[in-house]
């Protein structure tokens, strides 16, 4: 039962890294908790939804669903980030402003949708595989994949191409590298495309996974992905990966040797702990702000 | 319907009002400090279990879980400002968020507070005039500090400026802190038993996330600045909801793009507050 | 003048005369009823059912379907969308108004925090789908047409100890409800009365979406059945990871699995799984047939256990008022002295401590439909 546990935190946890790295990258470049992320991860699952309920094809519609995620992102930066960094407002005041869009976008999803709990189309049930005594569905490895596909998809963006490397800049010192040249606003809208993009793609693949789409569905991991990001360090994405998969896999164990309980505790706890005794995380650069 | 009907008929309502102005006037508190410490709801939850739990087992009249409540409550802010002490702008919101979070989870857990069916059958007896007796008592209080003490006004408008500056020039910074979270607790706390009194039935979800939100946004769109604001904001998202009924399921999306409408466009008191670089 | 003051009293007497000849016999007595269901919201399964079923009810009423004898009922319906707060303050309305007699609300929960107004303003609350522990007790005038979970579950599982002879059990329930709470222990309870060993307790939040620790762990101990305690929304999770961590216990659960929605979505995986409810929706009490065709008809979908309870009940308040009580103490004081009352539910009646005296109905998934559980 062991390693069958470690495989099922090994699933959770690579949703929770899709969506954290989403979240630490806009915390990252902009030093803002951008609390709309959870918003666009539930937009994205409706539209997804809509575009097959419409007839799409399934592949199509997941990726114009991820597109249409990155767009919301844009949208969030311009009408609720960029006027306040003009005014210079300092880091929670966004926050705030984020609140503001996020019950915007649920309050539209809900007035379309309604509260009711929705479903994909009809995937039948299909079997499990059975590989070496452990059992897993299919759609379980396709999230897996996914998931880690889109991450490392994100890594070599970030190392590798200019503006990967302009983000990396302006996360450092925005000042140095707008003197550098680097067009600072467009880095960071394009930095909330992609942030968004893949929490819209963690929205689509748990919605998919659980065949489960409800306005309240991010509830629950928009705390997960704090304490994650927490872990990770907050800024660093290979932080938030490992931060993920630990919290996946530690939360599968305590519910296998604990009780299934304090499950949701742990990760609170985690992250409360983390903030007290080293709040830099595993791999944070930034601790505190001071000043 | 006369006017006392109509005061009948809607006490519940105003019952709501009074208690939410509370909780937002706690969380000013704070947020003048320039503290986004996102506690009051878990703050609110120990002060009314600990009431609830006075009042059903050692038959505790109303006066008395009023004090023991917000002790209890004012106690454990003592105890969290310790380890949370250092912690700065989003790292202090997080953390309070997560103690939040894990209040909710031990209410649900102990036996002693009901579980998460929660407590029932509390004696009802907080009537809405003293709700808003306390009410004017804690914003006089909450006055009364900021007049009378210039010293304490000064310390708390420097520390949310700019704290690293604020301690440089001698200004007991961990103390404006950790005192705005304790008087903070207690008014919440305060809230929490009349909450308790007024329904009579309380729950660890009451105590959650959902709440600490909405004590935010009522917050923010009533101005944090004054007293006042806390109780126009509370009032205008309490009534709200029911005014506009006729939205059916658009309710919420109005009171998001209010939110954003004050913080972009009528932002002198906000952004004043924390202006941070 | 005296021509003036003579055309004055001509026309006050045919005035007069006129409404005496054209007066109505007495009016009817205009009897209000409050009905408060969560149309929206996490409960929004269950609360639409129940709105609809009332909706059904007022037509039917209009077209004789329904006696209300010499009174006019209306019904005024609220959607609390799953909102205590709302619920709250909705009962209020009620209890200060006119209104007669409350009908709900959808949840357990809610009931509790709401009833106890109603109780204080003398407001006679029937309630048509609380089925935790407690909510007659909570005042003389609280009622509730839907079988509890204490009536049902002990049945549900002597049928199965019965027809599937299992030895072992696991129980997987919400530990933050009212509701699988007492769903929990009643099983627990009863499992232990018919000597099947509970191996395995694992629980949830409201709100969870993978259960696959949970229902991994449990698959360890190859138990022979699997209780599930949850609603609808999680139930429909839970079983289908349950066959994919490779569980193949008989599947149990209680009022909360009780929905159509349960076979839409879980699909195959719902297939063998049993039911305590109170409703068989395939049962041949008088005027079931025929509420099943025009609610079919109406609305798509076969009525399900919250829209029959919903029906009953208006059926309930109308045979009440028919019988001459129309208001508030009177209506108590008739419901609770009512025999057999000719229902979708079978022939109703209150116990002394106001729950539903109606026989319960063992169902289970065969082909995609309820079933009765042989």
């Amino acid at each position: 039962m062991l390693i069958q546990q470690l495989v099922n935190g090994l699933f959770s946890g690579s949703l929770y890294a899709l969506f954290a790295v989403g979240y630490t990258l806009v915390f990252g470049v902009l030093d803002i908790l951008n609390l709309a992320h959870a918003a666009i991860f539930t937009a994205a699952a409706f539209s997804a939804l809509a575009l097959t309920a419409a007839g799409f094809p399934l592949p199509l519609a997941l990726a114009c669903a991820i597109v249409f995620a990155g767009i919301l992102g844009i949208l969030l930066d311009r009408v609720a980030f960029a006027p306040l960094r003009r005014r210079n407002a300092g880091t929670l005041v966004p926050l705030i402003s984020s609140i503001g869009v996020a019950i915007v976008i649920r309050g539209i999803i809900r007035g379309i949708w309604g509260s009711d709990e929705l479903r994909f189309g009809n995937f039948g049930s299909m079997p499990p595989f059975h590989v070496g005594g452990l059992t897993f569905g299919i759609l379980d490895l396709v999230v897996l994949t996914s998931s880690l596909l889109l991450v490392a998809i994100l890594s070599f963006v970030l190392r590798a191409t200019t503006f990967g490397r302009n983000v990396r800049a302006v996360a450092q010192d925005r000042v140095a590298a707008a003197l550098l040249g680097i067009d600072i606003e467009r880095t960071i809208w394009m930095t909330f495309f992609l942030a968004s993009a893949l929490g819209g793609a963690a929205g689509i693949l748990t919605g998919l996974q659980f065949n489960s789409v409800s306005v309240d569905m991010g509830a629950k991991i928009e705390l997960k992905g704090l304490a994650v990001i927490v872990l990770g360090g907050m800024g660093s994405v290979s932080g938030a990966v490992l931060g993920a998969l630990l919290i996946g896999i530690v939360e599968s164990l305590s519910v296998a040797y604990i009780s299934s309980n304090f499950r949701d505790a742990i990760a609170f706890l985690v992250m409360f702990l983390i903030l007290i005794l080293r709040p830099q995380g595993l791999f944070g650069r930034r601790a505190q702000r001071t000043g | 319907m006369s006017l006392l009907g109509f005061l009948a008929a809607h006490s519940k309502l105003f019952d709501q009002i009074g208690i939410d102005a509370l909780l937002a006037l706690s969380l000013s508190l704070s947020l003048r400090a320039g503290q986004l410490a996102l506690a009051q709801a878990a703050f609110m939850g120990i002060a009314a279990y600990v009431g609830s739990i006075g009042s059903l087992v050692a038959h505790w009249n109303l006066a008395e879980s009023l004090i023991a409540g917000p002790l209890a409550a004012a106690l454990v802010a003592a105890l969290l400002a310790l380890p949370i002490g250092r912690l700065q702008g989003v790292f202090l919101a997080i953390a309070t968020v997560a103690f939040g979070e894990i209040a909710r989870i031990v209410e649900i857990n102990l036996p002693i507070t009901g579980g998460a069916e929660g407590l029932s059958n509390i004696p009802n007896d907080a009537g809405t005039f003293l709700i808003y007796a306390m009410l004017l008592a804690c914003a006089g209080g909450v006055w009364a500090l900021q007049a009378g003490s210039r010293s304490f006004a000064l310390a708390m408008a420097a520390t949310r400026e700019d704290e690293h500056a604020a301690r440089t020039i001698g200004i007991d910074v961990a103390r404006v802190r950790i005192l705005t979270l304790v008087l903070g607790a207690a008014i919440a706390g305060i809230a929490g038993v009349l909450y308790a009194h007024a329904n009579f039935f309380i729950t660890p979800e009451d105590f959650g996330f959902t709440r600490m939100e909405q004590i935010l946004v009522s917050c923010v769109i009533g101005g944090v600045t004054s007293s006042l604001g806390a109780i126009f904001g509370s009032a205008f998202l309490t009534v709200l909801p029911e005014t506009i009924r006729f939205l059916h399921q658009y309710r919420e999306v109005s009171i998001g793009v209010i939110l954003l409408a004050v913080i972009l466009f009528a932002p002198s008191g906000i952004a004043g507050l924390w202006k941070r670089r | 003048m005296r021509s003036f003051s003579l055309v004055a009293a001509a026309a006050l007497t045919l005035v007069a005369s006129t409404s005496v000849l054209s007066a109505e016999p007495a009016p009817k007595a205009q009897v209000t009823v409050g009905v408060i269901v969560d149309a929206g919201g996490s409960a929004g399964a269950y609360g639409t059912a129940q709105r609809n079923a009332v909706e059904l009810a007022v037509d039917d009423i209009r077209n004789g379907l329904i006696d209300t004898g010499k009174s006019n009922l209306t019904f005024d319906i609220e959607d609390a969308a799953s909102d205590p707060a709302q619920v709250v303050s909705l009962t209020q309305k009620f209890a200060t108004d006119n209104t007669a007699l409350l009908i709900g609300p959808t949840l357990s929960s809610e009931a509790f925090k709401s009833d106890p107004i109603a109780v204080r303003a003398g407001l006679p609350v029937l309630a048509i789908s609380n089925t935790a522990h407690g909510i007659p007790e909570q005042g003389p005038s609280v009622f509730r047409d839907s079988l509890a979970e204490e009536q049902v579950v002990p049945e549900a599982v002597k049928s199965v100890k019965k027809i599937l002879h299992p030895k072992t059990a696991a129980i997987i329930y919400g530990d933050d409800n009212a509701f699988t709470k007492t769903d929990f222990q009643i099983f627990q309870d009863s499992l232990t009365k018919e000597g099947i060993k509970v191996v395995d307790i694992e629980t949830y939040h409201t709100g969870d979406v993978d259960f696959k620790p949970q229902l991994t762990k449990i698959a360890s101990f190859s138990p022979d059945l699997l209780v599930v305690g949850s609603i609808v929304s999680e139930a429909v999770k839970i079983i289908p990871q349950a066959k994919q961590v490779g569980i193949t216990s008989h599947i149990i659960g209680g009022n909360g699995l009780n929905s159509p929605k349960l076979i839409q979505i879980a699909d195959k995986d719902a297939e063998g799984v049993v039911v305590g409810a109170a409703y068989d929706a395939a049962n041949t009490y008088p005027g079931n047939a025929g509420f099943v065709t025009r609610y079919t008809k109406r609305f798509g979908t076969s009525p399900d256990q919250f829209a029959a309870q919903a029906y009953a009940g208006v059926q309930i308040v109308a045979y009440t008022v028919k019988s001459g009580a129309t208001s508030r103490e009177n209506i108590a004081e008739q419901m609770l002295a009512n025999r057999g009352i000719p229902t979708v539910l079978g022939r109703f009646s209150f116990t002394q401590t106001r729950d539903a005296d109606a026989p319960s109905a063992i169902m289970q998934v065969h082909n995609g439909t309820f079933v009765s559980f042989k």
